[in-house]
Order: structure tokens, then C-alpha cells, then sequence
């Protein structure tokens, strides 16, 4: 067991080379026009990120891909990704993630051997499905026979401490400041997979407009850092 | 679950260049009158009317316009949509709306006005086939209240999944429910009181056009902010913060008026209310 938790924290390590650390998924544009300038602003916009979008797209795909992996119901997966594409309106953000998605297929499919990841991987080539990490994720953390609810949680907490390494990079804030927001933002991290488990999919993919609308004015955002 | 409180139903076809209706039902609170010609392009345009003066509580209403290959269509209201408080139940309205190859259709519906304490969910689903041109557009306002406090109302949902050749390829979800939200906090409002939106999806949609819409579009005005982005398919959303329904409508029309101008060299027609 406790390897098992090793491998999937392998997986959140910042140095597992996804390409995450290129995307700030429109918190640039929050921090290019001064919005977000220190911790207690960057953590404004963090809070409102995890609780008003990821909870309702990777977060709740994370929970519905483990528990149709369960069921095994693979066309419930290849729905969940076409969801996570589809509803991703922001171009940047979209296609980023799917990088993202796609890169860490690959490199988990060095490391392991799983029948669905394979399944996944074809379906991309053949352009029948994007690309996802929560998927990704979620067939790791269940090939790995860790529960539903650490997978979703350790998921959050990999793309949450991402962003928050980008955010000291660009605010810029001190690595220690970086280290406190991680470690403040963990009871956040614990309510947001506890409201998960009780969404369904009738709540996938609400938005919250701000956000969103920064996410598409990255395009044009004039001096870049991150692709999204 | 079939007792609707408005149902409406409207298919139109191409008839020599002219779009005319083939069939139209309407049922309860829902009501459309003869189809209005504003030039001679053949166009056809119907103003939704909402006898009932507004929605009250859980109410639903049922709407499924079909365009048949050519025909070409605006719809729009003929005044906002207002949704009263509901103690018991949400109201709710289903949109479902079918295009073939060929046709045209423009959606460009009054303001979304919902009462204190109202709830209103909307799904909208659109078929459309992969040579047929879709403008869909909304405008949430902050609500109405007695003592003019914005975000009184309990919940607005808006549900639209537009479907190319069968494919589930635009989902966009918004809900806002105030009492559990910081509505003016950094990403969510920000400050603003609207929400404008279209989508725009037709194989004349390319990544050039949507460059030439953003920099038409894009502004450094205080109180209107504008998104854009291409989609998944050939086509963009545009999303619209701002303080009024004028500054979205400005903006929803200034998009419409270039997309008719670029591609069928025409100026989109004043949607005569009153």
C-alpha cells in the first residue's frame, strides 16, 4: 500500500514533467493588470479557481471516471473527456490542458502497464478522444488501488500546487510564502473534494464569468510567461 | 411530465428563396404572430411573446424551432423574460433547436430579467448539421428587486450544448446562485452587473475572422469587458461583462453586424420592438 501511494505521488510531484508549469490558466492576465500582486490577492483568485471551476470539471471528472472505472463503463470515461474538451470555452486553457493530458499519458504508460490507459491512448490517436490529466489521473489512482477520495484529492492538490509554483514565479512571491499558501490552502482542498462527492453530473462544467473571461483575454495579454 | 405551461413549436422551409413557416404550434403561454419580412433577402423573423406577461412559479416552458436545409431564421422576444419569485418550484425552460444543411439561424433574445428570490433553470440543445450557421445569444441581468439591491434572485442556470453532425461539441454551464456566492469577488462578477454571451459556429468562423471580431470588438472602456475565443469546432464565444443590458446589447449587435457584413455583405435589420 504505501508504495502504491508512493507511485501515485510521483505523479504530483512538480518535476513530473507534464509541461503544467507552462500553464497559469488565465491567472497571468489577473497578475499582468495588477489584480493579483501578493499572497492575499493570489489566494482570492485561487480560492474562487478551485471552489467556482475546477471542483465542477477536473474535480468532479476525477469522481465520475474512478467510479465508471469501478463499473467498468469505459464509454462513460470517453464522455467524460469529450465533457472536459467541450466545456473548456477558453481556447488556451482548453488545448493547454489537453498537452497537459497527453503528456502525462505518456509518460505513465512507460512506467505501467494499464489495459484503459492503453484503450485511452489509442482513442487519441485515432481522434476519438482529447486528452485529459484527471482522467489520466483517475485510471492511475484506481490501477494503483488507492480510494476515490485521497485520488481526487491528491489530483487537486497536484494542479493546485502547480499554480501555486507558477504564482511565485510571476507575482513573484518568496518560496516560503509559495510553501505557507500550500500548506494553509489544505483544509480548501479538503472541503472542495468533500463538496465533489456530492455533485453529479448535472453539475459538470459551470463556470464562474471572471474567471473565464481572463482565461480568454490571455490570448492577448501582452507580455507572456505561461501558454495559458 | 408533458404539462407545459408554454409550448411552441415552428419549422420553417426554403420555398424559392423564401423561408416560410411549414409548420407552427403554439400551446398556453407561449405565442408567436405571422412571420415578419424586414427586406427582401427572404429572412423570415418571429417575435416570442409571453402572454402571461412573465414566469411564475414552476412554470415550464417548452420551445423546439427546426430549420429545414436553406431556410433562414432570426428569432427573438418581444420583451425581456421575467421570472417572478418561486417559493415551490424553479421555473424552467427547454430549447431545443434543429438545423439542416444550409440554413440560418439567429437567436437574439431580450434580457433575462429573474425576481427576487426567483429560481430559473434553462437547457438548450442545438443539432445542427456541419454546413448550417448558428448565432445564439443571452443577457443575464442582475435581477429585480423591490428595494433595487442587484443578485436577489435565488438561482439562474443556463445549460447549452450545441451538437455538430452529432457531436457534442460546445457545453457551456453557468449558475449563479447569490446567496452562496461572492457575486462581486475577483472571478466571479468583479464588480459587474450583466453577463452577455453568443456562440457563433459556421465553417465561415476561421481563426483569421475571429481575430478580426476581437480586435473590432476589443475595448478599453471601464464598464464593458469582452472575451473571445475560438471553439472546438469552426466558430467562437464571445462573453461580455458589463454594468448595463445597453453595453452588452451594443456589443452582442456590433459582433452581428460584422459577421453580416464580412460574410453576406448585409446589415443586419433593427429589431423593431414597440
Amino acid at each position: 500500500m504505501t508504495n502504491n501511494i508512493l507511485s501515485l505521488f510521483q505523479l504530483c510531484d512538480s518535476n513530473f514533467p507534464t509541461g503544467a508549469f507552462s500553464h497559469s490558466n488565465g491567472l497571468e492576465t489577473y497578475i499582468q493588470d495588477g489584480r493579483v500582486h501578493d499572497v492575499a490577492t493570489f489566494l482570492q483568485w485561487l480560492d474562487v479557481y478551485l471552489n467556482e471551476q475546477l471542483i465542477y470539471s477536473d474535480g468532479l471528472a476525477c469522481h465520475l471516471v474512478y467510479k465508471a472505472l469501478v463499473e467498468n463503463d469505459l464509454d462513460k470515461i470517453w464522455s467524460v473527456d469529450r465533457l472536459l474538451h467541450v466545456q473548456n470555452l477558453p481556447r488556451e486553457t482548453r488545448e493547454g490542458t489537453q498537452r497537459v493530458g497527453q503528456r502525462m499519458l505518456k509518460l505513465v504508460d512507460v512506467l505501467y502497464d494499464i489495459p484503459t490507459l492503453k484503450a485511452y491512448a489509442e482513442r487519441i490517436q485515432t481522434k476519438q478522444s482529447y486528452g485529459h490529466p484527471a482522467i489520466v489521473f483517475a485510471i492511475v489512482g484506481r490501477y494503483l488501488d488507492i480510494p476515490t477520495i485521497p485520488t481526487t484529492i491528491y489530483y487537486l492538490y497536484s494542479a493546485i500546487s502547480s499554480l501555486v509554483q507558477n504564482a511565485v514565479r510571476a507575482i513573484p512571491l518568496g518560496q516560503t510564502a509559495g510553501q505557507k499558501v500550500l500548506a494553509d490552502f489544505q483544509q480548501s482542498l479538503i472541503e472542495a473534494t468533500n463538496k465533489i462527492q456530492n455533485l453529479d453530473e448535472a453539475d459538470f462544467g459551470i463556470v464562474s464569468p471572471g474567471l473565464e473571461l481572463a482565461q480568454m483575454k490571455h490570448e492577448h495579454v501582452n507580455i507572456r510567461i505561461f501558454m495559458s | 411530465m408533458n404539462e407545459w405551461t408554454g409550448l411552441l413549436r415552428l419549422t420553417m422551409e426554403d420555398r424559392l428563396g423564401k423561408t416560410v413557416p411549414s409548420n407552427v404550434y403554439f400551446q398556453g403561454a407561449f405565442k408567436v404572430m405571422r412571420p415578419i419580412y424586414h427586406d427582401d433577402s427572404g429572412q423570415a423573423c418571429y417575435y416570442i411573446l409571453n402572454p402571461g406577461g412573465g414566469y411564475l412559479d414552476g412554470d415550464r416552458y417548452y420551445m423546439q424551432i427546426a430549420l429545414e436545409p436553406d431556410a433562414r431564421l432570426t428569432l427573438t422576444t418581444q420583451s425581456a423574460t421575467k421570472v417572478y419569485k418561486t417559493p415551490k418550484h424553479h421555473a424552467y425552460q427547454e430549447n431545443e433547436i434543429i438545423l439542416k444543411e444550409g440554413s440560418y439561424f439567429e437567436y437574439l433574445p431580450d434580457p433575462l430579467i429573474v425576481y427576487r428570490d426567483g429560481r430559473y433553470k434553462q437547457i438548450t440543445k442545438i443539432r445542427m448539421n456541419k454546413k448550417s450557421t448558428l448565432i445564439y445569444s443571452d443577457i443575464i441581468t442582475s435581477g429585480w428587486s423591490p428595494d433595487g439591491s442587484q443578485f436577489s434572485y435565488d438561482m439562474i442556470q443556463l445549460v447549452t450544448e450545441v451538437y455538430v453532425d452529432d457531436d457534442l461539441m460546445v457545453y457551456d454551464h453557468i449558475k449563479l446562485t447569490p446567496n452562496n456566492q461572492q457575486m462581486n469577488a475577483l472571478g466571479m462578477m468583479e464588480g459587474f452587473t450583466h453577463i452577455g454571451s453568443m456562440i457563433v459556429v459556421s465553417e465561415q468562423a476561421d481563426n483569421e475572422f475571429i481575430e478580426k471580431v476581437y480586435k473590432k470588438l476589443n475595448t478599453n472602456e471601464k464598464e464593458v469587458k469582452i472575451g473571445v475565443s475560438s471553439l472546438p469546432v469552426s466558430g467562437f464565444t464571445l462573453r461580455i461583462l458589463a454594468m448595463s443590458s445597453q453595453k452588452i446589447e451594443h456589443a452582442l449587435s456590433e459582433c452581428h453586424n460584422f459577421i453580416s457584413s464580412e460574410w453576406y455583405q448585409t446589415r443586419p435589420s433593427f429589431l423593431r420592438k414597440y
